[in-house]
This record gives C-alpha cells, structure tokens and sequence, in this order.
C-alpha cells in the first residue's frame, strides 16, 4: 500500500515526461471520439426532444416526452418492431448452419480453404449489390428461386417480395445467407483452438461423437457463440438496406418494414427528424437492455479452456 | 465496481452501436458524392455564388453552358460560381445538412410543397425586389402563383421562387398496338370516359403468343403516380377544402373511382397483375410494348421518343374521364423552383442568375429540345412555348409525340382538360398519402374489398395528417 502511494505522489521527472507523452496519444482518439460519437449523440439526444424538421430550429421547438409518446402509440412502430424480431429467426438459423458448415469445413484439408472463401463472398460484397441481386433471385415471374420451383413441382413459386408472409421468409433467407460466411471464419477459428488431445483423452474414455460435440465442442466454442450472438443482435436490429432496396416502400402494408427503415421514412422522408432521433434513441436503449441481458447472463452458459 | 463495469458496457454498446451507423453512413457517402457533381466558373471580379440542384445529365449540361455565359457577360463582378448537382435522392439530405450546417448555399430548389417552410423559417428572400418584371411577365401565370406567399396563403403576396420547370403527367397510348387490334386511336379532343377505356383496354389484353398466358395489357399503372388521374378526372378529392380532414369513405367520387382504378386490376385484369408487377414493372413492360396505354410525364418524351429506348410509334391523349367530376380529364402539375437564400450576399446577382436559368431563351430552346433535339420540359416562356415551339413540334422539328395539344390543355386548361397541384402539396408532408398508398396492392389482388379498405386506412391517414399539421403549427423558427 504504502508503496504504491509514494510512486503515484511523487513520480521521477522521467516518467512524468512519460505520462504526457501518454496523455498525447491517447488524444487524437478521444478527440475523434467526442467530435465523431459524443457529440452527435449528445446532439440526437437533445433533438429527439424537439419536434425539429430540418428547417426549424432545435432548440426552439421543444416538446419534452411528446415524439416518445407519439412513438410508442403508433402502429407503424410497433409493426416494424415486430418485423424486426422476426427476422431474428435468421440468427439461430445461421449459427446452428454455421457450425454444422465450420465443423465440415474444419475435417477438409485443402478444400476446406476453397469453401471458406465461397461461404465469405457474400461478406466481404456490397450488401446493396448483393440486394439487387437476391431482388432478382426473389423475383415473381423471372426469379431463380420460382424458376426451380416451377421446374421441380411444376406450379409457380410465391410471390417472395410482394406478399405480406413470404416477404418475411425471403428476408431471413437473405439474411441468413448474408451472415454465414462471418459466422463461419469465426466457428472455424474457435474449433482450431480446441486442443486434440481433449478429444483423444474423451475417446479413450468410450465418449461417443455426439458426446464429443456436447461435451467438448460446444462448450468450448461457446465464447464465439457469445461474441457472434451480441453482434448478430446488435446487427438484427439495424437492418435497413436489404428492406431499403428490396421493396422499397417497406413491403405491401408495411410488411417488411424494420425499426430503421421506419427511422429513416420518419426522419428523411417526412421530414421528421427530431421524431427520427426519438426512434434511434428508443432503439440504442433497446440495444443496451439486451447486451447487457447478454453479458449478465453470460457466466451461466459461456466457458472458456482456462 | 458495478458501476463501472456498467459503464463500460454502456460505452462498448455505444461504440458497438456508433461504428454500425458509422458503416451506413459512409457507404451512403461514398455514393452521393459519387453522384454529385461540383463545378467552379471563374470570372476576375469578387463575388461569389454556390448553386446547388439535382439535374439528369441533359439538363446539367444546359445549366452548366448558362452559367458560363453569364459568369463571362458578369466577368468584372463574379470571381467563382460553383455550381453543384446532386441526385434528387440526395437533395433533401443535402439541404438539411446544409441548413444544420448554417451553411445555405446562395440558389437552391424549392418545390411548391416547401414554399410556406422555407419563407416561414426565413430561408430564402422575396424576389420581388431584385427580379425583372418583364422576364416574370413571360412565365406561364400557373407556375407564378404557386411560388407566391403572403405569410398565410399560396398564391399571394411576393414571389419567392423562379421556375424551374412547369410538367404534367399526361397519358400516351402505343399506336403499333391499336394498329394491329384494328382499333381507332383515342381522340385527343374527346378523352374516353371510364367506360369506353374499359372496352378499349379489353381489347388490347390478350396472348399474343399462344401460350395460354397473357402477355399483352391495356393498361399499366403505379399506384404512387398513376392512379390520382383517374381519380381527379372523377372529380375526387382526398381532403376537405382546408386540408385538414381526409375524407376517404363519405365520398362517392372517391369510392367510385377508387373503385374503377382497382378493378381493373382485380376484376377486369386489363392490367398486369400485383404479383406481375412486382416481377417487373409497368415502366419496364411499357418500353417493351407490352402494354396498351401508359402515363407519360413531360419530362418522359424524350425517352419514349428515342427509338433505342422505345421502339414503337406513340402519341398522347387524355387520363380516362368519370362521370361524377366536371367531366375534364384532369391530371397533376409539377415544378420546382430556384430560390435565392437569405445567407446569399449579392441577391440582385443571384436573382438574375436565376432569372436566366429559367428564362433565357437559348436556354429554354436547349431544354425542351428544339437546340437539342431531347425534350426534357416544355419551355417555361409562354410566348414561345405556344408560339414557336409549338410550330416546331407541329413542323417535326422537334422529336415529339404530335398530340402536343394534350399536355398543353393539362397546363392551360381548357373545356376538355385542367392540371392540379396534387393535395400532398399542400400539407405540412405527405405521410398521409403514402400511408393511403400502403395497402393498395391488397385490394388489386382481390385479398380486400375496395370500400372495406377504405374504412380501414381512412383513421390512419387522418392520424398520420393530423401529426403533420401538428408539427407545423407550434412551429418556432
């Protein structure tokens, strides 16, 4: 105790010069952090207050509570809250697939790098690229997906973008593809860590290969679980530009609308952009309660090799 | 302890959250200013002057050629112009930015819609004082007023906006098609009622291949832009007179109309069908002479007119008339509008900027093509709109379909023809409107009924007005 007070009281000229140096490269970052997150949010805070269009003033246009008020009892909100849920479906989907495709690709040798690859196209490609692209895969008349349909059954496939029900499907399909190859590199990171004599030693012991895989496998893969299911859902919430450019007006009766697509309608199409920072304030809020379910609940199913 | 880990959590989600948004916006950054443009004319005086407006490549090379020519008549005054174009997608985004910014460039569009916000928040000036009377005197009387603003009422007081443009969206049929069903053409002097459009439609739905599909439609409409035609030729209106109240169910024009527009959808099929539609849209099977009649905007006929695009004879004629209106076949007028802003320094040289980007002849002869062969607007001076223009179109000069007198009728009106500014134009924003769009495409697939649908979307677009109205009545500057 004592010691470590005398050092923090009367530091060595040299190492004074060193905590300067320290404080300057730590500068740059929290300058660019204050100009570039601290301060819009601290401006979108304030503007979700204000009914503030654009061409009004902020701060002369305050209305406390009102947008949240206005917010919470539309049915649009709650519409596009609900389609934002269920396209979460896509995020078990994609990491059972993910690791059933990881765990294949890991017992490849050569090949294994080949379908890594394939599987991170689609990551690495522009999402609005890509969204035109599964638009035309989805298509109703000339799509990929009813081309097969019709060859297989002989009946013509759904209308996958312009009903109500299947639009929802096509996106979690979309979705699901769109994230496997991320999920995928990580899963495979994560299996090549695990050591083999673990195995070894769980076989001699008679494990059978299903036991292998509960007991020791997914357990400790579990740390990439965590990290891909707070990213998936901090991502799920966000989506925007697949329904953006999918169906652009956010599906017939607003069936594929999502939280986002809703914030930009509001804040640049109706010009409502205090009400649009109401809506992305209600969202971060949404985000931070289930992170931190996410990490408050993380010590009862996480488990590391140490 | 557990308030830090707490906060630690809180920034690791900020920043979680922050660098997600971060991703979008800079992707949407990338491409906006891939689709703008800056360009800087210089002169030797001192003044300068930021344009910003979004424009089709025709257009940007008009404006860009004005502005050389008067930065050079200007040379002693002007030092730099930068004249900036962004894509129509981007401009709101642009201007908010701007605005937020305190950053106004000097010349920047307004729509008629945005006239009263722009004015009531002090963001452009009455030109009134700088303008030249006589270059205003020549403009079409239509556009004036709907830049016109008292401080409560469109089409009063000072002037606060040149034109840009007047267009219409008028309805064009494809000859080829009526020639091979042996039918008459459409009577530009005679607009068909619901009735006769129907039959006519009828006959133009068919398969032309034998397969056992239909491939060929009557007509082909998208709800956002092609449906109020009908329903402003029935005499329909969505709102009360004060544009306050909507009025979708105690409203038999509407119903009727709304009705009419559905079915042919629904129980006709002289249209494509929902689900056709959205495997490929009206536009898309129009240029590919698969359907009958299809709107044409004056903004189009440059396009259609081009045999690469559009390799079929065409002519106009009029939106189908019902028998509940005035029994004029009545469709949207559009315009936008170069306004000067507050911030601007030098408002008389601004002003008279604008006033030859909107009518200088030569200008206007590039425009709507008689210098250029490429139509994209009728000219905004009404003289040599309907004097030489007119008698170039009707000579061949000009690549035009030869029904001029169609569009000509929508925006002067006539005993048969009358334009309106459409209703959204005169509500604080148009949530109400494309709330009553919402759902359309369930009552044209037969999954509704139209008057059910009606009864059902009527609250919600009254709720979505009267937040509209809300927002900008306590509105503080």
């Amino acid at each position: 105790m004592e010691v470590t007070k005398s050092k923090s009281k009367g530091l060595s000229a040299m190492a004074k010069r060193e905590e300067r140096w320290a404080w300057l490269f730590i500068l740059p970052p929290f300058v660019g952090f204050c100009i570039f997150m601290a301060y819009p949010i601290v401006f979108a805070v304030t503007a979700s207050f204000s009914r503030w269009t654009g061409l009004n003033s902020l701060l002369g246009n305050m209305a406390g509570l009102r947008n949240y008020h206005d917010i919470l009892t539309d049915t649009k909100f709650w519409k596009s809250m609900l389609n934002t849920i269920i396209y979460m479906i896509g995020i078990p989907i994609g990491m059972i697939l993910s690791i059933l495709i990881s765990m294949g690709i890991n017992r490849l040798k050569k090949l294994g790098r080949i379908f890594t690859t394939l599987y991170y196209i689609p990551v690495v490609s522009s999402l609005v690229a890509v969204s035109i692209l599964w638009a035309w895969v989805f298509n109703f008349d000339y799509g990929l997906l009813n081309s097969i349909i019709k060859a297989l059954t002989g009946l013509h496939g759904p209308n996958w973008l312009g009903d109500e029900k299947m639009v929802k499907v096509a996106m979690i399909i979309f979705m699901t593809w769109k994230g496997l190859g991320g999920t995928i590199i990580l899963y495979l990171a994560g299996l090549q860590n695990i050591p083999k004599d673990y195995y070894e030693a769980a076989k001699i012991d008679g494990a059978t290969g299903f036991q292998l895989f509960k007991y020791i496998t997914l357990p400790l893969i579990s740390p990439i679980t965590f990290f891909v299911l707070i990213t998936s859902l901090i991502g799920g919430w966000q989506v925007f530009v697949e329904v953006q450019v999918m169906t652009g007006n956010g599906g017939t009766n607003y069936s594929a609308a999502t939280i986002v697509f809703y914030l930009y309608q509001k804040a640049f199409s109706q010009n409502q952009l205090g009400y649009g920072c109401a809506v992305a304030v209600i969202l971060a809020i949404i985000i931070f309660i289930i992170t931190a379910i996410n990490f408050g609940t993380q010590n009862k199913w996480v488990k590391t090799m140490d | 302890m557990k308030l830090r880990k707490a906060l630690a959590l809180g920034l690791c989600t900020a920043m979680a959250v922050t660098s997600f948004a971060g991703c979008s916006v800079a992707k949407n950054e990338a491409s906006s200013s891939d689709a703008s443009t800056s360009t800087n004319l210089k002169g030797e005086g001192k003044d300068e002057l930021h344009i910003l407006i979004y424009a089709q490549e025709h257009e940007k090379a008009a404006y860009e050629k004005q502005i050389k020519k008067f930065t050079e008549a200007h040379k002693d005054q002007i030092k730099n112009v930068n004249f900036e174009v962004t894509t129509q997608d981007e401009y709101n985004t642009k201007m908010t930015a701007a605005i937020t910014a305190n950053d106004l460039p000097d010349i920047f569009y307004v729509g008629p819609a945005s006239v009263k916000e722009y004015v009531d928040n002090g963001y452009c000036i009455p030109l009134d004082k700088y303008v030249d009377q006589t270059a205003v005197d020549n403009l079409w009387p239509e556009i004036k007023s709907a830049y016109q603003y008292d401080g409560k009422e469109i089409g009063k007081g000072s002037l606060y906006c040149l034109p840009k443009d007047l267009s219409c969206f008028a309805f064009a049929y494809n000859k080829d098609l009526f020639d091979k069903a042996g039918l008459d053409y459409p009577d530009p002097e005679k607009p068909y009622t619901y009735d006769e459009f129907l039959e006519v439609c009828k006959k133009l739905t068919k398969d032309t291949d034998g397969d056992g599909e239909i491939d060929q439609w009557g007509v082909a409409n998208a709800n956002a832009f092609g449906m109020t035609p009908y329903m402003y030729s029935n005499g329909v209106k969505f709102l009360s007179d004060d544009y306050k109240k909507v009025n979708l169910t105690d409203n038999k024009a509407l119903k009727d109309s709304f009705q009419f527009y559905t079915d042919l959808t629904s129980k006709y099929k002289v249209t494509p069908s929902v689900e056709q539609d959205t495997a490929m849209g009206g536009y898309q099977r129009w240029l590919d002479g698969q359907i009958g009649f299809y709107a044409c905007g004056t903004w189009d006929v440059a396009a259609f007119m081009d045999q690469a695009t559009f390799p079929y004879k065409w002519d106009l004629c009029g939106w189908p008339v019902g028998p509940d209106g005035d029994g004029k076949s009545t469709t949207w007028l559009g315009t936008v509008g170069f306004a000067v802003s507050k911030t601007c320094k030098h408002p008389d040289l601004a002003t008279e900027l604008i006033t030859a980007l909107s009518t200088d002849l030569d200008g206007q002869k590039a425009l709507s093509g008689e210098t250029t062969g490429k139509s994209m607007q009728i000219p905004n001076i009404k003289d040599y709109a309907t004097g030489d223009w007119k008698q170039a179109v009707k000579d061949g000069k000009i690549p035009y379909a030869s029904n001029v007198d169609v569009i000509f009728g929508y925006i002067e009106g006539n005993d048969k023809y009358k334009g309106i500014f459409e209703e959204t134009t005169y509500t604080p924003n148009n949530e109400w409107w494309t709330t009553f769009l919402e759902g359309i495409p369930n009552v044209q697939n037969g999954s509704e009924s139209a008057s059910d649908y009606l009864k059902e979307v009527e609250p919600k677009c009254q709720e979505a007005l009267d937040n509209a109205w809300d927002l900008s009545s306590g509105n503080k500057n």
